[in-house]
């Protein structure tokens, strides 16, 4: 019957999800993802891990070579989000500078700062990673041997040793909703049954309902 | 600071005036009714162009604002049904599936000020103002951002005129709309006046209440009435005077209409005939809601003619199966309603019926009316779920939208030859702009650049 299920025209941008491995990018990246999509947007989601093993295959994790890393998940992000595409970044992206150049790159730019205390990231450490790099098996860690540079004026910020996923993501959402780069859900009440009943009222004595 | 504007820069006015025809603005021009318009028309185009179907204010507007069709936008009239279940709703700026004009003017840096546009409650967020619509509750959540409700309540700004106070006494409601124009020129005016602005648009929603329980009046020139629908436009025409005195060179003008009018001979109670012809049934016998249709009921009808067919696996006590059975349905219908004639007079009620796919394209496709009835001018259908008549005429509402005699005006420009329609109106504001149209966008601009 459906002549035409494209996805439902509207502006790109980029949500980038910038915090320490295992704050939980990823999940509310993916979270954001599946929302938008079921609204009828276009998205690409890029991981960071995932960039790794293709685009910036090669690259190791000086600072230099993270920068490269970042610069080429922004420079997609920015042809994603020029054609009309939610661009969705989860990668550690720990240098403020770098960030804030993909920012000024991309322009339709909201940073999430995916925040948990490294204690808390200790005792999870869901990959291992942790455990390997306090015992100095692997250099260039973010928070324990490389630097992490919080970022001072994110859109968002969420802390997830504090919240659920799903209390994060609705954070997310409605400042997604907010900031007007994505429409509210329909489903959510425009009035209430009092102003219902107002509006309708008015409809009724116009004679359309 | 000051309107008379200095700057080099491209700006954009829009006057909308809800449901002015363009037989009618003719008519008055050739009277000498309204000067100032006849000064502007001199100097630009005017031409008649076509609405939306449905050709309702929230279809036709929210297809202005979108420039995409209904497919896409996913507004199909005042009240829609919810998926999977009979309870019905009043789509709102909310349930905009597309990108707005001044959401799209606002990411390329404009800044803009949007009073009134019918579908704009609850405010989304721009680069700029937005005063809601008349589906506004009250003044205090209108506007975007908040706080301008202050200055609209000092300015006595008012969304609607109370459109029950017709049922009283049309006297008191044309008090109330000359009060409601006088206030939304001032506000219009102050904000022109102290806000920055390169797209500014006023929507003038009193003329669609004048047609609606006046039409008759003015029509049958009624010695009190008559002379104040007249006198209505001459103070609108006023205003027009007002606001291009404060334009400049550099400012573009367009004005337009989103529908016709005509009068209403009969209301037509489609429900009534679906009922009559044995395909709408109900399990009780005067039903409240849609929630009493019958399992065995195969269509039913939202106004202003919007048939729905009781589909399975749509509709939950539905029975017409997909495909052949609800092509079958389709055409029966349509051709009956076609036949279909005012009892008395033998006049045919509809003029044409249109397939969904004829009309729209798009990811909102499926949430459109299976069949959408165009009706004969003078005949204006109704959604009512029960009637114990098929037509009835009172003396409240006395005029109905028409689809083909909207009008657009352009200041400064020809527009080109050809059959438009207000879906043409976005992508042409564009074009005068100097911004890209995008692809998406389903109409085409139609001002010559001069």
């Amino acid at each position: 019957m459906t002549r035409d299920q494209r996805p439902i025209e509207h502006k790109g941008f980029t949500v980038w999800f910038t915090g320490l491995s295992g704050a939980g990018k990823t999940t509310l990246a993916r979270g954001v993802e599946a929302i938008l999509r079921d609204r009828g947007m276009k998205v690409e989601l890029l991981d960071g891990d995932v960039i790794r093993q293709n685009l910036s295959k090669g690259l190791g994790f000086s600072k230099e070579d993270r920068d490269t890393n970042i610069k080429r998940i922004g420079f997609v992000c920015k042809l994603l989000t020029r054609n009309g595409v939610v661009a969705i970044a989860s990668a550690i992206s720990p240098y403020r500078e770098v960030r804030d150049f993909v920012r000024q790159d991309i322009g339709s730019f909201v940073e999430i700062y995916v925040k948990c205390p490294l204690d808390v990231l200790v005792q999870r450490d869901v990959k291992g990673l942790y455990k390997k790099a306090l015992n100095g098996e692997i250099p260039n860690f973010t928070g324990v041997s490389d630097p992490y540079e919080e970022p001072l004026n994110p859109e968002v910020i969420v802390d997830t040793s504090l919240e659920t996923p799903e209390e994060s993501i609705a954070k997310i959402m409605a400042k997604l909703e907010e900031l007007g780069y994505v429409p509210p859900a329909p489903q959510q009440a425009v009035y209430s049954a009092d102003e219902e009943k107002t509006v309708e009222e008015r409809l009724r004595a116009l004679g359309y309902i | 600071m000051p309107w008379a504007i200095s700057k080099d820069r491209k700006r954009m006015v829009v006057l909308s005036v809800d449901g002015v025809p363009y037989t009618l603005i003719t008519r008055l021009l050739a009277c000498g009714e309204l000067p100032n318009l006849a000064a502007i028309v001199a100097e630009g185009s005017l031409v008649r162009y076509n609405s939306t179907l449905p050709w309702v204010s929230s279809v036709a507007w929210a297809t202005y604002m979108t420039g995409v069709n209904a497919g896409k936008h996913g507004i199909y009239g005042f009240v829609d049904r919810q998926p999977d279940s009979y309870k019905t709703f009043i789509p709102t700026a909310r349930h905009i599936r597309s990108e707005t004009l001044w959401e799209y003017l606002s990411r390329q840096g404009k800044r803009v000020v949007v009073m009134n546009v019918p579908v704009t409650y609850p405010p989304r967020p721009i680069n700029g103002i937005l005063v809601g619509c008349f589906l506004s509750p009250n003044l205090e959540k209108a506007t975007y951002p908040p706080q301008v409700a202050e200055k609209l309540k000092e300015l006595g700004y008012r969304i609607d005129a109370d459109p029950w106070l017709a049922r009283d006494d049309k006297a008191k409601l044309l008090d109330e709309l000359d009060l409601t124009l006088a206030k939304r020129a001032e506000a219009m005016f102050y904000f022109m006046a102290h806000e920055e602005w390169d797209f500014f648009q006023c929507h003038i929603m009193e003329t669609d209440r004048l047609h609606h329980f006046l039409w008759q009046e003015m029509e049958e020139a009624h010695p009190t009435l008559a002379p104040r629908f007249y006198a209505f436009y001459r103070e609108l025409d006023r205003v027009i005077g007002r606001l291009c005195s404060r334009l400049d060179d550099n400012t573009e003008l367009i004005v337009l209409s989103d529908h016709g009018f005509c009068g209403i001979q009969q209301e037509v109670y489609v429900n009534h005939w679906l009922a009559q012809q044995g395909w709408l049934k109900f399990e009780v016998e005067t039903p409240q809601s849609l929630a009493d249709i019958s399992a065995q009921a195969v269509a039913y009808s939202l106004d202003p003619g919007r048939i729905y067919i009781h589909l399975r696996g749509r509709e939950p006590k539905g029975t017409v199966s997909p495909g052949a059975e609800y092509e079958a349905l389709r055409e029966e219908i349509a051709s009956a309603a076609l036949e279909l004639t005012e009892p008395k007079s033998g006049e045919r009620l509809f003029q044409a019926a249109f397939k969904r796919e004829e009309l729209y394209h798009g990811p909102c496709f499926d949430a459109a009316a299976d069949l959408i009835l165009q009706p004969a001018d003078g005949f204006d259908p109704k959604g009512a779920i029960y009637k114990n008549t098929l037509t009835f005429k009172g003396p409240v509402l006395v005029g109905m939208h028409t689809f083909d005699d909207a009008f657009l005006y352009i200041r400064g420009h020809q527009i080109k030859g050809g059959t438009w329609s207000i879906l043409d109106a976005t992508p042409t504001i564009l074009q005068l702009m100097d911004l890209p149209i995008p692809s998406y966008m389903d109409g085409q601009p139609v001002a010559v650049k001069q």
